[in-house]
């Protein structure tokens, strides 16, 4: 008995010390816990929260989509397509001989030069920048350590040289540098966003934490211009160009009843997707080259008269001589004309003729009547670089400066603002404004002159297609008014040189005009440099398209003569 | 002590109620992200085959389809039926 109870008080002797030592131990193991817990929670919190969000919460950028540029029919202009920006880490790149070559025929690079970038001591080499997706899919299936593809938008084109002065081009920073892509910039950009997310470690977006900025998509945009006749008119300016040898050419197609902008184009162009654009061909030159206009601005002069009611189409104006004084200047036509009437000064295209009508007419008048009519003032397209061209005030005129005015010299114009003054003739003597954008249905225009003066100078206008000067504009089927312009150029000194610019401007159909046509060719120094034979073509070939297009009924099917010269058509059903 | 026992347990009930629920926002946001990525690749696409369009579509490629393969050209006035 005595024996058992000292045994059971060994034991719980023995079981006090362990179960101190057990105590012990957790509390000691408490305390190593607890004191950790103090030195994270307190010590080093800020750090630790830091490298937590470093690890799972990332702020993203939200790329905004530039918008589109499309035409009037929805054929794209402009837009943004995906490309892969191919980079490589040269410290962790490796690869076999095998893959090694495979990759430099994927990256359009020869082995030489792909070896020579890998072995750059740098954290990240480019070794290609445009790479189409799927030859850079090809490219990471390869599983190369150290190659990293990134997607990038880059601007296409696919108009080329037909649209490049129209739609311009954006920098690499995706800003827009020239044409469309620069007038319409804040719209097209819209506005990138920022985005604070919450990651896993396998990289899957698990939360959206906070929306720093929402972003905002670039609008589409779209033009008045209808590729087909954009492509119709670089083509006819090309030829013309080329057959005259000329510097440039230029041409302006307006709707007449919306002052919508149809096809506006110039040659030599450039092509916007390439790299490396000449200085020389970026400008487009319908809105941003002046010149003087010459006699395409008589018509504006004979409406002055007419207005004022200083002449009749009718009235008889003594030209003999072929020569007139004006002050010291001796001004001539290209032959004398003798007398004639007012609609053949403007068939004719006498310079002598306009300057005795334009006499009649005051200077402030006159003036009014350029400056209505949209001379030496901007159109309100507001196209980058559009020029304001200049028209003396007539306050500032001498007896010399109110004759030039007459027939187009002393002043300068740029061929938009031509093709502007000449919708006053379309449209009854109302000028529409121009638009680059597409319109829904005819604007509301401002009257410039009375109806019976645009009448009467439609007419007159079409006689110089029919048996003037400008044959070579006519359209088969069609009535067809308009006016050629042939001016000397100014030299760097102030000169008059030997060189040319042949310009037309007209309307068609004169029984309903649906379209105003400017062409403008720049120092023709081949066959001919005067307007109607090197102007005339584009502006016949343009139009025909345009009606054709259009389907705008003929005036007349078939011309009289021409039934005449070659037979009547097989049947008539 | 049984109306603590039955706090515990609907507290504990809520506690798995709101991982629950929170696991399940996360799992839908990531397919929506999915989804989102997935109309940016479509959107792409689109864009790609509008780019095609244009080139199958170009002027000149018609131009020279119509005059050398389909031998179209312009008919003259004595090919001219005019109907009434």
């Amino acid at each position: 008995m005595i024996n058992t109870r000292k045994k059971q008080t060994e034991f719980f002797e023995l079981s006090k010390l362990r179960r101190r030592f057990v105590l012990i131990m957790l509390l000691s193991l408490f305390l190593v816990l607890f004191s950790r817990a103090i030195y994270l929670q307190g010590m080093e919190k800020d750090f630790l929260q830091k490298e937590a969000e470093n690890r799972s919460d990332r702020t993203v950028k939200l790329h905004a989509y530039r918008g589109k540029i499309i035409d009037r029919n929805n054929n794209v202009f402009a837009v943004s397509t995906p490309i892969q920006v191919i980079t490589a880490n040269p410290s962790i790149f490796k690869a076999s001989v095998k893959k090694r070559k495979k990759l430099a025929r994927l990256l359009s690079l020869s082995r030489k030069d792909l070896e020579r970038r890998v072995q750059k001591k740098k954290k990240e080499v480019f070794l290609n920048r445009e790479l189409s997706p799927e030859k850079a899919a090809q490219v990471m299936a390869l599983k190369i350590p150290g190659v990293i593809s990134n997607k990038k938008y880059k601007r296409f084109y696919p108009a080329k040289e037909v649209a490049a002065h129209l739609v311009g081009f954006t920098g690499i920073d995706g800003y827009g540098l020239e044409g469309i892509e620069l007038h319409s910039n804040e719209l097209l950009a819209g506005n990138p966003g920022y985005k604070k997310i919450l990651k896993t470690r396998s990289g899957r977006i698990v939360d959206d934490l906070q929306d720093v900025k929402i972003p905002r998509d670039g609008q589409d945009i779209q033009l008045s211009i209808d590729k087909r006749l954009q492509y119709t008119a670089y083509r006819a300016l090309e030829k013309a160009v080329e057959k005259h040898a000329a510097i440039s050419g230029s041409a302006i197609l307006l709707d007449a009843k919306t002052g919508e902008i149809l096809a506006m184009t110039n040659y030599p162009s450039y092509n916007p997707n390439t790299k490396g654009k000449s200085i020389d061909f970026i400008r487009n030159r319908v809105v941003t080259d002046i010149f003087e206009p010459g006699s395409t601005i008589k018509p504006i002069s004979v409406s002055a008269a007419l207005e004022s009611k200083s002449i009749k189409p009718h009235n008889i104006i003594d030209t003999s001589a072929g020569y007139y004084k004006v002050g010291r200047s001796l001004v001539r036509d290209t032959h004398n004309h003798g007398k004639i009437s007012v609609t053949e000064v403007i068939q004719k295209s006498s310079n002598i003729g306009a300057i005795i009508i334009g006499e009649n007419v005051k200077p402030k008048y006159l003036w009014n009547t350029l400056n209505n009519f949209g001379i030496g003032k901007k159109t309100g397209v507001r196209f980058p670089g559009e020029v304001r061209g200049k028209l003396k005030h007539y306050k500032n005129w001498r007896k010399t400066d109110h004759a030039s005015a007459t027939f187009g010299y002393g002043m300068s114009t740029s061929l938009i603002q031509l093709a502007y003054s000449y919708t006053v003739f379309a449209n009854q003597g109302n000028i529409k404004g121009v638009s680059i954008l597409k319109t829904k249905g005819p604007t509301p225009g401002r009257r410039v002159i009375s109806r019976k003066t645009s009448d009467a100078m439609l007419s007159m206008l079409e006689s110089v297609v029919k048996d003037g000067t400008a044959e070579h504009a006519k359209v088969n089927g069609y009535r067809v008014a308009g006016k050629t312009g042939t001016s000397k150029k100014l030299g760097p000194d102030g000169k008059y040189e030997d060189k040319y610019i042949g310009s037309f401007v007209g309307i068609a159909p004169v029984s309903n005009p649906k379209f105003v046509i400017a062409v403008m060719i720049d120092t023709p120094s081949i066959e001919s440099y005067y307007g109607g034979p090197v102007a005339g073509p584009v502006f016949s070939k343009l139009m025909t398209e345009a009606l054709k297009i259009y389907s705008i009924p003929q005036d007349n099917f078939i011309e009289a003569d021409e039934l005449k010269r070659e037979g009547k058509p097989d049947s008539i059903i | 002590m049984r109306l603590n026992l039955i706090l515990y347990i609907i507290l504990f009930l809520f506690a798995i109620a709101t991982v629950n629920s929170e696991h399940q926002y996360r799992n839908n946001y990531s397919r929506l992200d999915i989804e989102k990525k997935t109309t940016l690749e479509l959107r792409d696409e689109k864009t790609k085959l509008e780019v095609e369009e244009s080139d199958k579509s170009g002027n000149l490629r018609i131009q020279t389809i119509a005059l050398e393969k389909l031998k179209m050209y312009v008919p003259n006035k004595k090919e001219v039926k005019v109907i009434k």
